[in-house]
């Protein structure tokens, strides 16, 4: 087995934790379950990594078969650092019809057109996401696999989420994208986070919505922690109208785990000092909320009191855009959009 | 603008009505879970994060005989909050029927003006302060049954004393040199 085979697969059964190898392993399904039988899974990394790179060279497997595997273990485990967001612009008339076998020729065909030395493999997830793992090279040296990037699409959405893209590679794999998914541009879709899975249910709105209604619950289940009918609440009608509205603005359940809220100002100050005041140029800051899931903080905020309700559409349009960045002026009163970029 | 009034209404038999007021509404519900669970007198809490309360439970609303407001020293804006609701006391409630209680004392990042500032206004309308410590369920009893000493006294239950009797004896007073730099 070559170098580079090994070293991959060295470095993959050193990053799959102990007790997933033998699921993931399964799952792969290129080794029977005799031979899974015969490997040890309590031994040592290292040992683990002798007895696989034994089965490999018997099997003759190449770079191919171990990048199946890796994508087979980062589709269940999707958090290797930030993913970023593309929006897909101006749809063709075919782009909604576009299905699986067509993308993934087109795709293919387009990015190796665009760059020589780049292997790609393309897996379809059960629910409908077409993963894309991408090794780049270009035209001296071969492909990159220590570095792969991976791409999610979901077929019929004009949503794409990207992690580990460099800038240089960032035009060719819109330039692909766009041609096999039948539209006319791209853009940065301004929602980054570190789990997946998060930015794509807010994106594609998977997590429990709470609608604004007219008359008050007749159950009256929410809020109600104070069961002692001796203890009462004399302020509980405004807490829970403040529920409400900071429920409606963000969503009531569990949230998507989103770990920052960036906000660009370039608007002429507005405050107390003489001289700031008479500035032409606007004042540009950046101002960051960072949080474990900063969703949930930001309800807790509005529904506690210490963010005023109704929710400020500044707030309020991170979930309701999908977007966690915001570039603000003077010109609208709310966030303006960013540059498009292609 | 709706003034809450001690004598207005009637009282009820071996019952204490009391009003804990905190903006953050935390301790509040722990204390008034355990402030419950006492026997022999009919203890019922009213939780508010502010004053004034609205007007809607006026007519179910019971007497309320003891007015405790509850600060979090960490925040400005806890203070500022109980600050803003003593305008909607009548001044009657202040003749021993209103406490000040204190949290996070002993927390570091708590700057020493904001508590000297809790004392300076406790002290000035005479009212006792008391420290209490939120987080583990021994200092929640240590709280309650400090407020339930004050309690029962103030809703009459307690024969020979009096409310204003007892906030003579238990009121804040500041150390004449409070303003002077600690050296800490």
């Amino acid at each position: 087995m070559g170098d580079t085979p090994r070293r991959l697969l060295q470095r993959l059964i050193r990053r799959i934790p102990a007790q997933e190898l033998k699921p993931t392993l399964e799952k792969w399904g290129r080794l029977s379950q005799a031979q899974l039988q015969t490997i040890d899974f309590t031994q040592s990394k290292w040992a683990l990594t002798g007895k696989l790179g034994t089965i490999c060279e018997e099997r003759n497997w190449a770079v191919k078969h171990i990048t199946e595997l890796e994508l087979i273990y980062v589709i269940d485990n999707p958090n290797l650092g930030m993913w970023h967001t593309f929006q897909l612009m101006d749809p063709r008339d075919n782009a909604h019809t576009v299905e699986l076998l067509q993308f993934k020729e087109q795709f293919k065909s387009n990015l190796s057109e665009l760059i020589r030395n780049v292997s790609v493999k393309i897996k379809k997830h059960t629910d409908e996401a077409v993963w894309i793992r991408i090794a780049w090279g270009d035209g001296l040296s071969q492909p990159n696999h220590f570095k792969p990037t991976y791409v999610v699409h979901y077929l019929q959405t004009p949503y794409v989420f990207v992690t580990s893209l460099n800038s240089k590679q960032k035009p060719l794999l819109s330039q692909a994208l766009v041609l096999a998914t039948s539209y006319h541009a791209i853009k940065d879709a301004n929602l980054s986070g570190r789990k997946f899975t998060a930015i794509r249910d807010l994106l594609m709105r998977q997590y429990e919505q709470v609608f604004p209604r007219k008359f008050h619950s007749p159950l009256k289940e929410r809020n109600q922690i104070v069961t002692d009918p001796h203890i009462e609440r004399e302020q509980a009608e405004s807490s829970a109208n403040r529920l409400q509205m900071a429920c409606e603005a963000f969503g009531g359940g569990k949230l998507p785990q989103l770990q920052s809220a960036v906000y660009k100002l370039e608007t002429k100050f507005r405050g107390h000092n003489k001289s700031m005041t008479q500035r032409e140029e606007p004042i540009r800051c950046v101002v960051k909320f960072a949080s474990t899931n900063i969703l949930e903080s930001l309800r807790n905020c509005a529904s506690s009191g210490i963010a005023s309700t109704p929710v400020t559409p500044l707030l309020s349009s991170i979930p309701l855009k999908g977007r966690n960045y915001f570039v603000i002026t003077d010109n609208g009163p709310g966030p303006s959009q960013t540059r498009q970029q292609n | 603008m709706s003034v809450l009034k001690p004598f207005s209404k009637l009282p009820g038999l071996k019952t204490a009505t009391i009003l804990l007021v905190e903006r953050e509404e935390q301790f509040q519900q722990s204390l008034a879970d355990a402030l419950v669970e006492e026997t022999g007198v009919t203890v019922n809490v009213r939780l508010a994060k502010s004053l004034p309360l609205p007007v809607e439970n006026e007519e179910s609303r019971p007497r309320i005989d003891l007015v405790v407001f509850i600060i979090n020293l960490t925040s400005e804006l806890s203070f500022q909050s109980a600050e803003a609701s003593l305008k909607y006391l009548d001044a009657g409630y202040f003749l021993g029927k209103v406490c000040f209680m204190v949290t996070n004392a002993r927390n570091t990042l708590v700057p020493t003006n904001r508590l000297d500032g809790v004392r300076k206004l406790a002290a000035s309308l005479q009212c006792p302060l008391l420290f209490a410590e939120d987080q583990t369920p021994d200092g929640v009893s240590n709280a309650t049954e400090r407020l339930l000493a004050i309690l029962k006294v103030a809703a009459g239950l307690v024969p020979m004393a009096t409310a204003l009797y007892l906030s003579n004896l238990t009121r804040c007073t500041v150390p004449p040199d409070i303003d002077q730099p600690s050296f800490d």
